[in-house]
């Protein structure tokens, strides 16, 4: 059993994960560094927040390496914990991955954008990613690149696992809803990445965060629309919002959630998840979909 | 040429992101010897408003806003000497803004220190990740009208409350307008908070900052 036997499996939807800082928050863990830093400090609450999405139905959950590319870590001062941070996340991952489960390499942006809005570089972002990479190859089954900005950090982050891995890929860009359509805070058009990831035979065309299930369906409708290429969809449970006793929740209902993925999933698409604020419950949600069609 | 063509190829050369063309209509008003507040408010003022009106519309995303802002920072460079020996009205008010503690996020933060400072405000820019007390402490030392906080993240945000907590027990409250900004900041924090308004973008916040003044 393999992804790529998944992809082909045209009766099979993939059940991805969901958030992973929402429930290192949700555990009560105060901010401090990075969630990735928590694969060291507080393994076993990584570990079991991954062993609650597999449980849940999750087919295949991310390292928790969002923020590991060398760039970000550096911005935290950590980059020099790099290598343990990122053999930590496999070794929290691993203990609880099913036998049927797949492990996915979690890269996420670096947090520095091109001129004229910062002054990273194609090849500043590739070397960074190109470190992460070789650090989580061995550990993982496939990789997500994902809650990117711009579509040159992506084309960077790809060239970046393609030089180690061949690995299949799933690159997901995160898009805003303007008046002219889907975009991201670059100006990069939903056209224009779907076009250029076509081009690099990306297995796996996806979107996540920045908007919430219900703007994802017409996202999905135009990514359909756009692409044969198999799609990923990962939305936010809604906006964060603060309790009265400070306390982050989303505003996002299970039940709400749920609808529109039946629709996401109607409408054809082959990964599905949660990102921000999605729990264990938005993916039982999804596999009660799945075992009800 | 009439003086409202001018204004207008000023603000079209704005909009479209032409450094060279405003820089040389910055320096034609001066040679020859305009009413400099007006230029800066009906030209480039009239300008970075409509980028950020394409910026709401969608039309023009964070590289067009950093390139105006951008533009008009090297614009004011120029005209800005000029208007101090003659016009200080010009400076409505002083700001310091921030990042607070254990947010790296600024992007949001460092546009909307640009537009205020393009609007006519002192701004004093602090970065991102900066403790509450050393945000109150620049307040202090620069006797500023306006603080400004930004958090992007759920976590960091109770750092906002923070700011007007130091500020209460020191007795000083009063003495600051204080505006919250950042992706998870809504009406009901602001309240809960004590604190005088929040902006969702940068333009609202130049028109919150100048009502909270009474400009």
């Amino acid at each position: 059993m393999n992804f790529k036997d998944w992809i082909k499996d045209s009766s099979k939807v993939i059940i991805f994960d969901g958030g992973m800082g929402s429930e290192i928050i949700k555990r009560g863990i105060k901010p401090g560094k990075i969630p990735d830093f928590l694969n060291i400090e507080e393994p076993e609450v990584i570990s079991n927040i991954h062993k609650a999405y597999y449980d849940a139905g999750s087919d295949m959950c991310q390292t928790n390496t969002f923020g590991s590319s060398y760039l970000n870590l550096k911005n935290h001062r950590l980059e020099s914990r790099m290598a343990e941070i990122i053999a930590k996340a496999i070794e929290n991952i691993k203990k609880v991955c099913p036998s049927n489960g797949l492990i996915v390499g979690d890269i996420g942006p670096s947090g520095e954008f091109k001129p004229p809005v910062g002054k990273a570089t194609f090849e500043q972002w590739y070397e960074s990613y190109r470190k992460q990479v070789s650090f989580l190859e061995e550990g993982v089954d496939l990789w997500h690149i994902e809650t990117i900005s711009d579509i040159e950090e992506m084309l960077a982050a790809v060239k970046a696992v393609k030089e180690i891995s061949k690995k299949p890929i799933i690159s997901s860009m995160t898009y805003k809803k303007t008046k002219r359509g889907f975009y991201t805070i670059m100006g990069n058009s939903l056209e224009k990445c779907v076009q250029a990831l076509e081009n690099e035979k990306i297995d796996v065309i996806g979107a996540n965060c920045t908007i919430s299930s219900n703007e994802m369906i017409e996202l999905t409708k135009e990514l359909k629309a756009l692409t044969d290429i198999p799609i990923s969809l990962k939305p936010n449970a809604g906006r964060p919002q603060l309790n009265q006793d400070g306390k982050v929740y989303y505003n996002q209902t299970i039940e709400e959630y749920k609808e529109d993925m039946k629709k996401i999933i109607e409408l054809g698409a082959k990964i599905v998840g949660g990102c921000c604020g999605t729990s264990p419950h938005n993916i039982l949600a999804l596999s009660e979909i799945i075992k009800s069609k | 040429m009439s003086q409202e063509q001018f204004y207008n190829d000023i603000s079209d050369a704005i909009v479209s992101l032409d450094k060279d063309k405003a820089i040389q209509l910055a320096n034609h008003a001066i040679n020859n010897k305009m009413d400099l507040l007006k230029v800066i408010e009906r030209g480039f003022g009239e300008g970075i408003r409509r980028i950020g009106d394409l910026w709401e519309e969608g039309e023009f995303f964070l590289p067009e806003l950093m390139l105006g802002g951008i533009i008009m920072q090297e614009s004011m460079e120029i005209l800005l000497p000029h208007l101090k020996s003659s016009d200080d009205s010009f400076m409505l008010g002083k700001v310091v803004i921030a990042t607070i503690e254990g947010d790296i996020h600024s992007i949001g933060k460092t546009i909307v220190a640009t537009m205020l400072s393009v609007n006519g405000f002192e701004v004093y820019d602090l970065g991102a990740d900066v403790p509450a007390k050393k945000i109150v402490e620049v307040a202090i030392g620069k006797k500023v009208d306006i603080i400004g906080v930004s958090a992007l993240l759920t976590t960091t945000m109770i750092g906002q409350k923070k700011v007007i907590k130091i500020l209460n027990e020191k007795g000083i409250r009063n003495k600051f307008k204080i505006i919250l900004g950042g992706a998870p900041v809504t009406k009901t924090w602001v309240e809960e908070c004590g604190a005088d308004g929040y902006a969702g973008s940068a333009i609202e916040a130049v028109k919150l900052v100048k009502n909270l003044l009474g400009k």
